[in-house]
């Protein structure tokens, strides 16, 4: 009796190790710091998602390790040795019984905790803070409702860098204004689709400030893959600031400079569609875009403050070059809030993205913006046109862009 | 193989086809008549199936002679529905089109009918084995043709019903008839002597109840609600009348029932001659609501007050071009009462500007709420 | 004589005319050689073949899409394909794999040997079979067609509404997508109703439903799986079809429409659609593993109905496709649990396939190796199948790459190992000719490792956050270190070239056995169930003498008797022996149905028909006519081909008739 026990156990031990072999080996396998990587859980969100994995996967591991091994032990040992054909025995009931139940019961006890974690996870009760999410092809716009304690007196809108305070239990209100998108920050909680029609909830907490990467994970197009988004935690001193940088009036550049010239531009070509709120005409009157008139889907990114933001199109281009990009992404947690409220720099700006997107967007990131074929659009285009702009008034641009901080 | 008739026909498929083709190609892209021409050479290839099948109904080997020289014709019904269908098409042209059309129709298959009914009877000289040859060459025909205009029959008629009671019976008779026909089938699967007779006799009750009750509807017309919303454009925008007095039109039909939930964004209430409104995530109440631009976003309208209320939004102004008259942009609800609710769906194009802020408001109740567009 | 003269009683001898004589003009086929014996053969076996070639084209077909998907992957910021390219290329992968090749490949097994294993003539209903092929192909080529018509369809698979509008999916490619899978539909349908009149009613003498051989049990489920789901997918496409090309506005959210809704009609459809296409690859290694352990299947009864209650369940799960689509708590709860309980009959299906296994005298044929092959992966799959049953986990999985490991374990791993190991198993049934063991086993290996290289670092991949359904994958989001994506996904690529290399062993080995294989022994595997009963390669007729069937696994115990005093199986026979025994006993009037012109014919006129929603009315007009004039052709041809129509009459004393059906 005592033999077979320690058999038994033996042969548990072994099995448990080779389980946990394998885990070890798969986790070596894996990239260090990927950017969206589901079992790095930066919030309490996703670490009750991390929680639960740590509970199912080891599970699946070792139920997985057993069989193989059983399969293994059984094509060896009942190989072809000559030995005579074997009875024709139809089965045993009982082993059948005991089959079904035990898997049904691990499964049981595997209900149980993602019964639980699945109504934690749709909590929205005790939120703090609430942010309109809209998805668009191919890019999200963030609006913030008017929330006085938190010192948003007049909203705020942005794109391409979803901005939140830490520690603070920020309730995203996703909706879509034409397909279907799906918002995935994996640091941060589990993805969540956002449907035009209808107003889909997903909360948002982080631990430490920081930057997290997503990507939009509902195929919704031609550039579907080209649909990114960065969320940003400040601590809440920080954010703070963001919130007074965001509401901060609009400022003319001074007459004679190129950024004025710039402003001039602006104002005949971008402002079709893009909205940089406090602008006015020559004659004075508010320059409002009307993106509904030139964009299918309605709306086109709001560039107010766009030098706040890290990113650009999406979030498909950085707007910091490559080095100053690392220097925000690699900071410590202390460092973050000052490195990312610095915004957009002169000398950090992506000079090469930016210009070319100015020059030819469409052939930056795939978009339906060939004027000859709109016509099922009724001629509005889905995506940024190529406007023909000469270097001259991309110098201009650029230098206008640069104001917007 | 060919015989003369169906020589003709053949040549007529071919050239309604040929004509067919260099009509979509060369004249018109418009479907219609190259929809006619493929018509009439569907409908002549399948004439020409027929006479090559019957082989234009004349005897073909000895036997079929014999039974040529035994024919015996019978009654037929025929020659009269022909007769029929000419008289409706003469009609049809002097009168409406759809009588023409039923017309052609009625040539077409009475023609088709009589020349296989004239070929079956003298198949053989069995007259058993006779009809069995018109069921085999006519039935595929016929049964779907029959059964398409007596399903048709039936859900025209009772579509006038349904149209003519009122709103709540509706359903109900749905509801009778299609449980009335689920016992009589369970009946009369599960009692063999209750086929025959007395399946027919009910089938014919049934057909002539609805036809007489369809007529009696059709000649009614539909129920009031329904004629007057058709004459009348009272639901779009430009008929809404936003007062606090009840509008003759826009509120005389009000559903006050929402069950569109997906996209509230936020919810306004009336309660104790007040104003206030609640989003999802706030906990305490709102003065101001935001709504992304150029996305259709639905508030709704709660009245807890003892009296009726109608939620309005203003949406600052615009000038006509022909007149430079500026008029109010906006839109309301329909007055909605105690503890009622209605919903209502914005998509707002562009930010307001500073002059002409847009807002909620309540006739009849102080204050209003903000509705901002970033 | 006048005309309206009564007969006289002398002339009432009735001139009766043979119904075919007097029905004239409409005559059958009757070419048994060429390619005249192909294109109108009712034959179950001929349109079995048929099958297998149509959907080993479509495979090699959606294999080269696979292919150019895994060089685009291979490297960062990939420039083989567009990003346009892209999206069609694993759209129609995806199409092209499930309802091209994977169907219509189980629907070949389930054709040629449905009939054999239940000792059949044939199927109820042949014409409606040939039908069925004639419509796939048809659905396969409008399909196909549209690469060369504008752009195939760019919107996945699943084709989510609102993007598959009009708007959105500017090119015909949705159109001709819509219309593809509907003709694909009808085929089907009517083979899935076929099959399941076949079962029901044309058993042999004695085989109770629990004798019928597992595969037949899975087809049959398969096929009831059909007859449910395949109508809600149809329901879904007509309303896509209509919003496409007249107008409707079923999924236009600014009329109040709400995209969920096709989402749960196409799942409805498409979760039932994972089992109709895993079901086979069950069943034929459920044959498999018996035949090489030398035991019957442990617990049959179980597996019968652990499959049967895997259907029944798999119409209740389907909304885990939609755990991230905003459903609600509740809801997602229950699909949640509802999901995890499908893994329980599953999982009885692993550990009886295992249990068979246990205390046999393995024989490692390549047919063997594939059926084990099967278990192992499927394993796997399965088993990240339970991770994401786990709702909230798989918020973090879905839509991941994660998930495109789990469905090619199960899938890949799954079905086509299943079917790679029924073509080793019954070619020499097929086609007389043993598939080379060596080439075989080069085979089996390349395709086990280029599988578990192209897909398993998938796993690593979608755990990581590289999302799926995207044209590039970006340096910036690929982690450092050298296990990095650029390194998983490297290994992906070439291990998917791996495994295009074991299915081109496959081929090779197809051409060489065709060459110069040497002839199959009657019963080459020793095998246990009915269709062996037959010659290699069956007669038309399928059986000399229909067989009566006493047992589970017939064949065997007609070869084999257990040895009361030692409870050892003692041969008593050769299948050889039974099957000239059989031949010996031949029946004498054996009635099988004429070949047909009119279900090629119909399925054409049904393609124009669909072709009509594209290019407009008059087309449809045509079709139309076609399909009219197919239907009479269809309703009035004679029941036999006329004796004179043979070059030469049958001398053998066999006359030819049809059943009365057909």
């Amino acid at each position: 009796m005592d033999t077979v026990n320690n058999v038994k156990s033996s042969r548990r031990r072994i099995s448990t190790t080779v389980a946990g072999l394998t885990g070890l080996l798969f986790l070596a396998g894996c990239a260090t710091n990927a950017p969206q990587d589901t079992w790095q859980a930066k919030g309490p969100n996703a670490q009750k998602i991390s929680d639960l994995q740590w509970i199912v996967f080891p599970i699946a591991g070792v139920v997985g390790v057993l069989v193989l091994a059983l399969a293994g032990y059984i094509m060896f040992k009942y190989r072809d040795k000559g030995q005579p054909i074997p009875t024709q025995g139809h089965g045993k009931p009982t082993a059948e019984i005991i089959l079904t139940i035990v898997p049904a019961l691990i499964l049981t006890v595997v209900g149980v905790f993602t019964f639980r974690a699945i109504f934690e996870l749709a909590k929205t009760e005790d939120t703090e803070m609430i942010i309109n999410v809209t998805g668009q092809q191919w890019w999200w716009e963030y609006d913030y409702p008017v929330q006085t304690e938190l010192g948003i007196n007049t909203p705020i809108i942005s794109s391409g860098q979803l901005v939140m305070p830490v520690g603070t239990k920020v309730l995203l209100r996703e909706t879509s204004r034409d397909v279907i998108h799906s918002y995935w920050i994996p640091a941060l909680n589990g993805k969540k689709d956002a449907v035009p029609g209808r107003i889909h909830l997903l909360r948002l907490e982080a631990d430490k400030p920081g930057i997290f990467a997503g990507q939009c994970t509902e195929f919704c197009g031609l550039s579907h893959a080209n649909m990114r988004m960065e969320a940003v935690a400040l601590s809440k001193e920080d954010f703070a600031k963001w919130v007074a940088s965001q509401q901060k009036a609009y400022t003319s550049p001074a007459d004679g400079t190129l950024a004025k010239e710039g402003e001039t531009v602006f104002l005949n070509q971008c402002v079709r569609c893009h909205q940089v709120n406090g602008l006015k005409k020559a004659d004075g009157t508010p320059a409002l875009a009307a993106p509904d008139e030139n964009v299918y889907s309605g709306a086109a990114p709001n560039l107010s403050h766009l030098m706040s933001r890290n990113t650009f199109a999406g979030a498909m281009f950085d707007l910091l070059r490559k080095s100053c990009r690392a220097d925000v992404w690699d900071a410590t947690s202390e460092e973050f809030g000052a490195k990312y409220l610095a915004g957009v720099s002169e000398s950090c700006l992506n000079q090469t993205d930016l210009r070319a997107w100015l020059r030819n967007a469409p052939a930056m990131k795939p978009m339906y913006a060939d004027p000859t074929k709109l016509t099922k659009t009724g001629g509005k285009y889905r995506g940024m046109p190529n406007l023909g702009l000469t270097e001259n008034d991309i110098d201009k641009l650029v230098a206008y862009l640069l104001t917007l901080k | 193989m060919f015989t003369p008739s169906s020589k003709y026909f053949v040549g007529l498929t071919g050239i309604a086809l040929v004509s067919a083709i260099l009509y979509m190609f060369l004249i018109n892209p418009s479907d219609l008549g190259a929809i006619a021409l493929f018509g009439v050479a569907a409908s002549s290839a399948l004439v020409a199936g027929f006479t090559l099948f019957t082989r234009d109904g004349d005897a073909f080997t000895d036997e079929e002679a014999v039974a040529a020289a035994t024919y015996a014709p019978g009654g037929s019904i025929w020659p009269i529905v022909f007769a029929l269908g000419a008289a409706l098409v003469l009609t049809g042209l002097a009168t409406v089109p759809v009588v023409f059309i039923l017309g052609i129709g009625v040539l077409f298959g009475a023609g088709l009918e009589w020349t296989i009914q004239n070929w079956s009877q003298r198949a053989s000289a069995d007259t058993a084995f006779n009809s069995f040859v018109r069921e085999r060459a006519i039935g595929a025909l016929e049964y779907p043709g029959l059964a398409a205009v007596g399903l048709a029959i039936i859900a025209y008629l009772f579509s006038r019903i349904v149209l003519a009671v009122s709103k709540e019976a509706g359903p109900i008779i749905f509801i009778v008839v299609a449980a009335a026909i689920l016992v009589v089938g369970i009946l009369i699967s599960q009692k063999p002597a209750l086929r025959g007779r007395v399946t027919v006799l009910i089938s014919t009750a049934a057909v002539i109840a609805l036809v007489v009750v369809g007529v009696i509807a059709a000649l009614s017309g539909e129920r009031h609600e329904l004629a007057v919303s058709s004459e009348e454009d009272h639901y779009s925008a430009e008929h809404r009348e936003c007062e606090v007095a009840a509008s003759e039109h826009y509120d005389h039909l009000a559903n006050n029932q929402v069950s569109l939930r997906s996209a509230v964004t936020a919810t306004i209430f009336v309660e104790d001659g007040k104003l206030r409104a609640q989003a999802i995530g706030i906990k305490k109440d709102i003065d101001t609501i935001t709504i992304p631009r150029s996305l259709g976003t639905t508030v709704i309208f709660r009245n807890l007050d003892e009296t009726e209320h109608r939620l309005v939004v203003n949406l600052g102004s615009h000038t006509v071009a022909e007149t430079g008259v500026k008029e109010k942009v906006g839109t309301c609800t329909q007055l909605t009462g105690k503890k009622q609710e209605q919903a209502l769906t914005l998509t707002i194009p562009k930010p307001a500007t500073s002059e002409e802020p847009y807002f909620f408001e309540v006739p009849g109740i102080e204050g209003e709420i903000k509705l901002v567009v970033p | 004589m006048a005309i309206i003269e009564r007969p006289s009683s002398e002339v009432a001898t009735p001139a009766v005319v043979a119904p075919s004589q007097a029905l004239g003009a409409i005559r059958r086929p009757v070419a048994s050689k060429g390619w005249r014996s192909w294109l109108f053969t009712v034959d179950h076996k001929k349109i079995g073949i048929m099958y297998g070639v149509v959907a080993m084209v479509f495979f090699i077909v959606g294999g080269v899409e696979a292919l150019l998907i895994r060089l685009q992957l291979a490297l960062p910021d990939g420039r083989i394909l567009s990003a346009d390219q892209y999206n069609q290329m694993f759209t129609m992968h995806a199409t092209t794999m499930i309802f091209l090749f994977a169907m219509p490949m189980a629907g070949a097994f389930a054709n040629y040997f449905l009939p054999l294993q239940i000792g059949a003539r044939d199927v109820a209903f042949p014409r409606l079979n040939a039908l069925s092929l004639w419509l796939l192909v048809g659905g396969g080529l409008i399909l196909n067609a549209s690469w060369f018509l504008g752009g195939a369809a760019d919107g996945g698979w699943f084709m989510y509404a609102p993007n598959s509008g009009p708007v959105f999916s500017p090119s015909n490619g949705v159109d001709f997508w819509v219309l593809g899978l509907q003709i694909a539909g009808i085929a089907s349908l009517i083979g899935s109703i076929n099959l399941i009149v076949t079962v029901l009613n044309m058993r042999a003498p004695g085989m109770t439903l629990m004798k019928m051989p597992v595969f037949t049990w899975m087809i049959l489920v398969v096929q009831f799986l059909l007859v449910f789901s395949l109508p809600v997918i149809t329901v879904a496409l007509v309303l896509l079809m209509f919003q496409r090309s007249y107008g409707a506005t079923f999924f236009d959210v600014s009329q109040g429409a709400d995209p969920l809704l096709w989402q749960h009609l196409f799942w409805i459809f498409g979760h039932p659609e994972v089992y109709v296409l895993i079901l086979p690859g069950f069943g034929i290694i459920s044959e498999v593993l018996p035949t090489f352990s030398r035991k019957p299947l442990f617990g049959y009864p179980f597996v019968v109905f652990s499959g049967a209650s895997i259907g029944l369940v798999g119409f209740g799960v389907w909304a885990h496709h939609m755990f991230a689509a905003g459903l609600g708590p509740v809801s997602v709860a229950v699909f949640s649990i509802s999901t995890m309980a499908i893994a329980i009959p599953t999982g009885v299906k692993i550990f009886n396939w295992l249990l068979t296994m246990w205390g046999g005298k393995i024989w490692y044929t390549t047919a063997m190796k594939f059926a084990i092959g099967l278990v192992v992966l499927f394993t796997i799959g399965g088993l990240s199948g339970v991770t994401h049953s786990v709702a909230p986990s798989d918020t973090q999985q879905t839509d991941t790459y994660y998930i495109v490991a789990h469905f090619h374990y199960v899938l890949f791993g799954g079905m086509v190992f299943g079917l790679f190991s029924g073509f080793y198993y019954w070619w020499p049934k097929v086609f007389g000719k043993l598939l080379n063991e060596k080439l075989g086993s080069w085979n089996f290996w390349f395709m086990v490792i280029g599988m578990n290289l192209t897909f398993g670092p998938m796993h690593i991949l979608g755990l990581q956050g590289q999302p799926r359904r995207m044209y590039v994958w970006t340096e910036a989001r690929a982690g450092e270190g050298l296990f990095n994506f650029g390194f998983w996904n490297m290994v992906s690529s070439i291990g998917s070239f791996v495994l295009a290399v074991g299915i081109l062993f496959f081929l090779i080995n197809v051409v060489i056995t065709a060459r110069n294989g040497k002839q199959a022994p009657a019963d080459p595997w020793d095998a246990r169930t009915l269709e062996w009963l037959a010659t290699s390669p069956p007669k038309e007729h399928n059986f000399d003498r229909i067989p009566v069937v006493h047992h589970l696994d017939e064949f065997f115990h007609r070869k084999y008797e257990e040895d009361p005093n030692t409870h050892t199986m003692r041969q008593i026979a050769t299948g050889e022996e039974l099957i000239r025994a059989e031949e010996a006993a031949a029946d004498s009037d054996i009635h099988l149905p004429g070949p047909s012109y009119w279900p090629l014919v119909l399925a054409i006129g049904i393609g124009v028909l669909g072709l009509g929603v594209v290019y407009g009315t008059p087309v449809m007009v045509v079709g139309a006519a076609v399909v009219l004039l197919a239907s009479f052709g269809w309703v009035l041809e004679p029941s036999v081909p006329e004796a004179i129509d043979y070059a030469s009459p049958d001398g053998d004393g066999h006359s030819k008739e049809i059943a009365t059906h057909g």
